[in-house]
């Protein structure tokens, strides 16, 4: 009983630790600029976590299977302009997005087909879907923007409600309460967590790791649609260079956010909390009057120190919790 | 000189948070002496190995190497001092040369780059001591599992220690492959080096030792010259209760007529060709193999957890196409693998988890997990198979062998299934613990389970088997109904075919 409690004293600490990081920047740069703390600026914040919390979410569902997706950059391009193209065209805003969540859906689950089917490692198959659904975005558009997307739909997705809160935060966090409730309440959801610490051990448990494995990679396709969705929404035009470099922000994200890429942990409230955290900082080292290139420089560090103390505190961790291990 | 002491462990203990893992542990390992460290999981043998190798460097007391206070700060600081330790199997690269293995981190070199002659023609000649068919030039990854813990031996003598501690040398080995490892632990020993030999197996303290010092919970029991001990004093004092008998049947056998399990023609080539045979319900069938007769394939394959080339399944008379372990769970089978932490249990998930997760679709409603009955039907097999810790948000990662066994099993009974595949159901598991999994298997034989039982422990085979199978280079050699099984007559089907 005593070591269950501690257990869950260390859950605690462990995502109030992210939390604790992102205060400790707002007071900072709060101290440096009080601008940094005006309302506008805060949603401002929140806003720009939405693209990457929403592609981070669908990221950590690879990454706790132990896999990972590059591709996810270029599935937001192909629904930025897959959608645009509807709308356009003159489809029902809401029928454009179901569309473009099944497509999202479907070219995740074409990952996880080539992943499971042909035996190949996740790295591997991103890195090529990644050029090849960029292609396929270049080619759908002959590398033309789409222009004038329906004010219809972009109030719908990214209008404000209340205040200067736009729409977007709330699909941000509805995805999120959905994603956390199937991973901690169906057995989708521990079937992912069991195949990212063991994937044999899983398999020989009379699991279809398979099956498993290409839902979260159709998970991940639906993450980066909404991504797409509320962007196309938010600018109002569709490129197909969208969202180059998306990948590796929303997997930072999911690891600043406790997320192991060797598999089997990682939570969707750490990854929501890790994207609020860098775009806290993004925002914070623009209102300080950082130079760009040094941002870069901040961002990276961020991200490897955030990792090191997640390290440290789970090592902390075992060691609280280490009774027989040794012996 | 025999009589001057190499190690002398003073005041050591060691604390885990939440458990002392030992108390107190003092003794003396002579110069030149096989000393055995004897006790159950959990006993802290390995603990104090660790120690001793630099690999834990806080604890209380103090360790003399030769009558000098030593501290260790690394393995590598041990290594320099020649204490050197045979590690498991698998901790060789699968990747490299036997050879490299060998000399890993310590390669012979010729100016900045490495002196492969030199290097395979060390490792050959230390190989030819140990009696190896294999070369220092094969794969590591290609090798037997035996052959892997010769590698490690063919290590550890590399480093021309003063002494080297094997920590269960012989689970991995058969036969033959003992006899030359004891040949050279004696050879060894003659030529002055200190063994610390870890091990479980009382047979092999009478085999191999001087003299064997028992650890229980972290304390100190007593330290004998092997041959003033009998087996039953040893016993009591590892588990301090009598043990007389354990791998024994102490109920009337007496499985049904009723066929469960029809295995007809099967082949997984090249593996292993034609084999056929019947489980009956309430059966505790022994399948009986030397390493290299692919016992573990063809259960494997029955289960689905392997691809079939021909032959067919029939469960309880109908025939069944089994593609994969979800099939193998769908018509009732479970399967515990040899292997635990590989493929037994899962790493990061809670006992609750891991004994749930074959049957979770018995804790949904209406679409949603209710993780309270996980935790009811966790404890449940918990108090049945007395599991400990019994705590169900505990990883089973970090409980000992015996227990990660049992958390398999719980999962196997969880999900209800008929038929249990067991493979080495005892291997990495101290006395204590397998007394309790001989208990079980006939208990679960007794409740109506019908039980493959696949080991290379002749005593477990012949103790608890209602019919023996005998297997040699992928074929069934002999089927022995229940009379008296002899050993003699089992190895020589085994060996000869």
């Amino acid at each position: 009983m005593y070591k269950k409690k501690k257990k869950k004293n260390i859950k605690i600490i462990r995502e109030f630790g992210i939390i604790l990081a992102i205060f400790l920047i707002v007071i900072i740069f709060t101290i440096i600029n009080p601008i940094y703390i005006t309302p506008y600026n805060i949603i401002s914040i929140i806003e720009q976590s939405t693209i990457n919390g929403l592609i981070g979410i669908g990221v950590t569902f690879a990454i706790l299977t132990a896999g990972i997706d590059l591709s996810v950059g270029s599935t937001f391009a192909i629904i930025i302009v897959f959608v645009g193209k509807l709308l356009v065209s003159g489809i029902n805003p809401i029928l454009s997005i179901i569309i473009g969540i099944g497509l999202g859906f479907a070219l995740g689950i074409v990952n996880g087909l080539i992943i499971c089917k042909m035996n190949i490692q996740p790295f591997v198959v991103t890195l090529g879907t990644m050029s090849l659904y960029r292609g396929i975005a270049y080619i759908f558009t002959g590398g033309w923007p789409v222009l004038d997307i329906p004010k219809n739909f972009r109030m719908m997705v990214d209008g404000d409600i209340l205040y200067n809160i736009p729409v977007s935060i709330f699909i941000l966090l509805l995805f999120a309460f959905l994603t956390h409730i199937l991973l901690r309440y169906t057995r989708f959801g521990i079937y992912v967590y069991a195949l990212g610490g063991n994937e044999e051990a899983t398999r020989l448990s009379g699991i279809s790791t398979e099956k498993t494995k290409i839902l979260a990679y159709g998970i991940v396709g639906i993450g980066a649609a909404l991504a797409g969705i509320v962007m196309l929404a938010r600018l109002g035009t569709g490129e197909p260079s969208a969202g180059q470099g998306y990948e590796l922000n929303a997997i930072a994200a999911a690891a600043i956010g406790g997320a192991s890429l060797a598999g089997g942990k990682g939570s969707i409230i750490g990854t929501l909390l890790g994207a609020a955290l860098l775009s806290a900082l993004k925002v914070g080292l623009i209102v300080v009057g950082v130079e760009t290139f040094w941002q870069y420089i901040a961002t990276g560090l961020i991200i490897i120190l955030a990792v090191y103390i997640e390290y440290i505190q789970s090592k902390l961790y075992l060691k609280s919790l280490t009774v027989s291990k040794m012996r | 000189m025999r009589n001057r002491s190499m190690i002398k462990f003073k005041n050591i203990s060691k604390i885990f948070p939440g458990a002392k893992a030992l108390d107190n542990v003092s003794f003396d390992i002579k110069k030149g002496e096989v000393h055995a460290l004897l006790g159950e999981n959990g006993a802290g043998k390995s603990t104090l190995l660790n120690i001793l190798h630099g690999m834990y460097t806080e604890y209380e007391g103090d360790i003399f190497l030769d009558g000098q206070k030593v501290n260790f700060k690394n393995p590598h600081n041990a290594i320099e001092y020649g204490i050197v330790k045979v590690h498991q199997e698998i901790s060789l690269v699968p990747e490299l040369t036997v050879g490299q293995n060998i000399v890993l981190g310590y390669e012979p070199r010729k100016g900045q780059f490495i002196d492969f002659d030199k290097l395979y023609s060390q490792s050959d000649k230390i190989l030819k001591r140990l009696r190896c068919k294999f070369r220092s030039n094969d794969i590591t990854r290609d090798l037997s599992i035996g052959e892997m813990q010769m590698t490690t031996i063919a290590k550890a003598l590399f480093h021309n220690a003063r002494v080297i501690s094997l920590d269960e040398p012989t689970s991995s080995l058969f036969g033959p492959e003992v006899n030359t490892l004891f040949e050279i632990i004696k050879e060894l020993k003659n030529k002055g080096t200190t063994i610390i030999y870890v091990t479980h197996k009382l047979e092999e303290v009478f085999q191999i030792a001087d003299r064997v010092t028992v650890l229980r919970d972290g304390k100190y029991m007593s330290t004998n010259n092997v041959s003033n001990v009998t087996k039953e004093y040893l016993i009591k004092n590892m588990v301090g209760r009598d043990v007389s008998a354990f791998a024994v049947r102490n109920r009337p056998r007496r499985f049904e007529d009723k066929v469960v399990l029809d295995v007809r023609n099967l082949s997984v080539i090249p593996y292993f060709k034609n084999v056929s045979f019947k489980l009956r319900r309430g059966e505790i069938l022994g399948v009986f193999g030397l390493i290299g007769s692919k016992r573990t394939d063809v259960v494997r394959a029955i289960f689905g957890a392997d691809k079939k080339n021909s032959g067919d399944i029939f469960i309880n008379g109908i025939k069944k196409e089994i593609f994969s372990p979800e099939e193998g769970l769908k018509n009732s089978i479970g399967l515990i693998p040899e292997d635990r932490k590989a493929q037994g249990i899962v790493k990061n998930l809670t006992n609750a988890d891991n004994i749930g997760l074959s049957c979770l679709e018995k804790f949904i409603h209406f679409g949603f997990l209710n993780h309270n009955e996980k935790k009811i039907n966790c404890e449940h097999f918990m108090e049945k198979l007395n599991l400990t810790p019994k705590d169900p948000m505990y990883l089973t990662i970090q409980l000992s062998g015996g227990n990660q066994q049992k958390v398999v099993l719980a999962k196997w009974l969880s999900a209800k299934v008929d038929i249990i595949f067991f493979d080495e159901p005892t291997k990495g598991i101290d006395i204590g613990a397998k007394q309790e999994i001989y208990r079980l298997l006939e208990d679960l034989a007794e409740e109506g389970k019908s039980i493959i039982m696949v080991s290379s422990e002749l005593p477990e085979i012949i103790g608890m088997s209602d019919r023996i199978i005998i297997m040699n280079k992928g074929r069934i050699v002999k089927t022995l109904n229940y009379t008296k099984f002899s050993e003699e007559q089992i190895l020589q089907f085994a060996m000869e075919g």
